[in-house]
């Protein structure tokens, strides 16, 4: 309870501060959860009409889906497709950006950049259980490149560079996601974590080959803790309690807006399993609809009593391998391992 | 249309229809176990859960696994000295960790507020983003 946290430095794409207070497995939770939980917008889907360019298709579309959107308040102003009720994407769940280029000028080359994609309407075909409020929680500027903001002072993001009479024409399609499925969602550039930079808790071990304090200089967060004595005992008991992050984002979000999503997340977390251990699976229909973070249908209830789970780990094969055994001894079901132990082609 | 072999990723943090979170294992030899199956989640929750569980001082043994990284659930064993049922201590782990992010939440719009006044409240959102990376562009 007694946790506290001091800002060192706040920019909009970055800020530095201490907590104080927490454990470490509260401490890396955080870390992990503003690196790869924060939903953001990218493109994901890209429709080639033309590409003329030297680059294949593959590798501008990679190249595209790594362009950082403006993504602001993204976990409310946008549904996941795989959660939106529409039949193949509407204004809710899918942002479209077109690329339309071709260089006409003889003698020198042009650069597409971030800076060519174009955001265009997309259709307001929601399916029925769509209300349409995410649209009005999104800013002016939701879904346009990051380079294209009215705040960003540097460059933009170079995706090609065409001769004369080359073309490209692109339909992209910017989806909700976070960064467990791509790195491309997370917000995040860097996320810079450090405690007990003394090691007096000797959680690491330096190698050095003549002079150990020569070789590892200290990092500056030292001068915000004591230094040890030269003939101090170890402390067996001791804990780590001042983290020093550094949190650096793409431009997607605001280093603020991570911050905090990030928080809200931890405690949903939280919130899911308290729900789920104060409603403990019966038989009995349940109106469980509240659940804070995601809808939970019933399991079934199997014949011993146990609560089983229809679907626990991959499910069933998807090469129709049957009964899904997996490797005997192995204890888990490989959806490409046969029945017979091999492997199946 | 996806790679055969190639699980969907979102099967690996989203759990499927009739998929529920959390299965409650009660140890029939050890009194006051029980472990918890936690499905489609990671070591992000399930560290956070031992070392608040660890805290707690009537609990004797708090401990996790993945048992496979492919398969997308984590095992949490708690044992407890038999004040509490090991779910209500790890019900007890979840609020605590909830009253710290809320004291957090709290402790950083503070020091949020303080650094906009700071820099004088508006120019904050006017605040270009840093650009230092694209200087010799």
């Amino acid at each position: 309870m007694n946790s506290t946290v001091t800002i060192r430095e706040l920019k909009r794409d970055k800020c530095n501060f201490v907590l104080r207070g927490v454990n470490l497995g509260f401490a890396n939770s955080f870390r992990r959860t503003m690196m790869a939980d924060i939903p953001t917008v990218a493109i994901d889907l890209v429709e080639f009409e033309s590409n003329t360019t030297v680059l294949p298709d593959e590798f501008i579309a990679h190249r595209l889906g790594m362009i950082p959107l403006v993504s602001t308040n993204c976990d409310e102003s946008m549904k996941y497709t795989r959660e939106c009720d529409c039949v193949e994407g509407c204004s809710l769940c899918m942002i479209e950006l077109r690329i339309d280029f071709r260089c006409d000028r003889p003698g020198t080359t042009m650069n597409i950049t971030s800076n060519h994609l174009e955001i265009r309407p997309m259709p307001d075909n929601w399916g029925p259980g769509n209300t349409g409020e995410e649209l009005a929680k999104r800013t002016p500027e939701f879904g346009i490149p990051v380079s294209k903001s009215k705040d960003f002072s540097g460059f933009p993001i170079l995706i090609a560079s065409l001769r004369k009479g080359q073309e490209l024409k692109v339909r992209c399609y910017a989806k909700k996601g976070i960064a467990k499925d791509h790195a491309k969602w997370s917000p995040c550039t860097a996320v810079g974590f450090e405690y007990d930079p003394y090691n007096k808790l000797r959680h690491t071990s330096y190698w050095f080959e003549t002079d150990k304090a020569a070789e590892w200089p200290l990092s500056p967060n030292a001068a915000e803790e004591d230094a040890p004595l030269d003939d101090e005992p170890f402390d067996y008991d001791a804990e780590p309690d001042r983290f020093y992050y550094n949190v650096e984002t793409d431009g997607s979000l605001t280093a603020k807006e991570v911050v905090l999503k990030a928080l809200a997340d931890m405690r949903s977390r939280a919130a899911t399993i308290v729900f789920n251990i104060d409603n403990p699976p019966t038989s009995d229909a349940m109106d469980i609809s509240e659940a804070p973070m995601a809808q939970m249908p019933l399991p079934t209830r199997a014949a011993n009593g146990s609560y089983a789970s229809p679907s626990t780990g991959w499910g069933t094969s998807p090469n129709g391998s049957g009964s899904g055994t997996g490797g005997q001894g192995t204890g888990w079901a490989s959806p490409n391992v046969t029945a017979a132990g091999g492997w199946a082609v | 249309m996806a790679l055969a072999n190639l699980p969907d990723r979102q099967s690996l943090y989203v759990l499927q229809d009739g998929e529920r979170g959390l299965e409650i294992i009660e140890d029939s030899r050890i009194p006051s176990a029980a472990t918890f199956r936690v499905f489609k989640q990671d070591h992000t929750l399930a560290n956070l859960l031992r070392s608040q569980l660890l805290l707690d001082e009537s609990v004797i043994f708090a401990g996790y696994k993945v048992p496979h990284p492919l398969e997308p659930y984590f095992l949490l064993k708690v044992q407890t000295n038999g004040t509490v049922a090991p779910s209500r201590a790890l019900k007890n782990a979840c609020i605590a960790v909830i009253a710290t992010v809320t004291n957090l939440e709290k402790r950083f719009e503070e020091q949020f507020r303080d650094k906009e006044f700071d820099l004088g409240g508006a120019e904050v959102q006017q605040q270009p983003f840093y650009s230092d990376a694209y200087a010799d562009f």
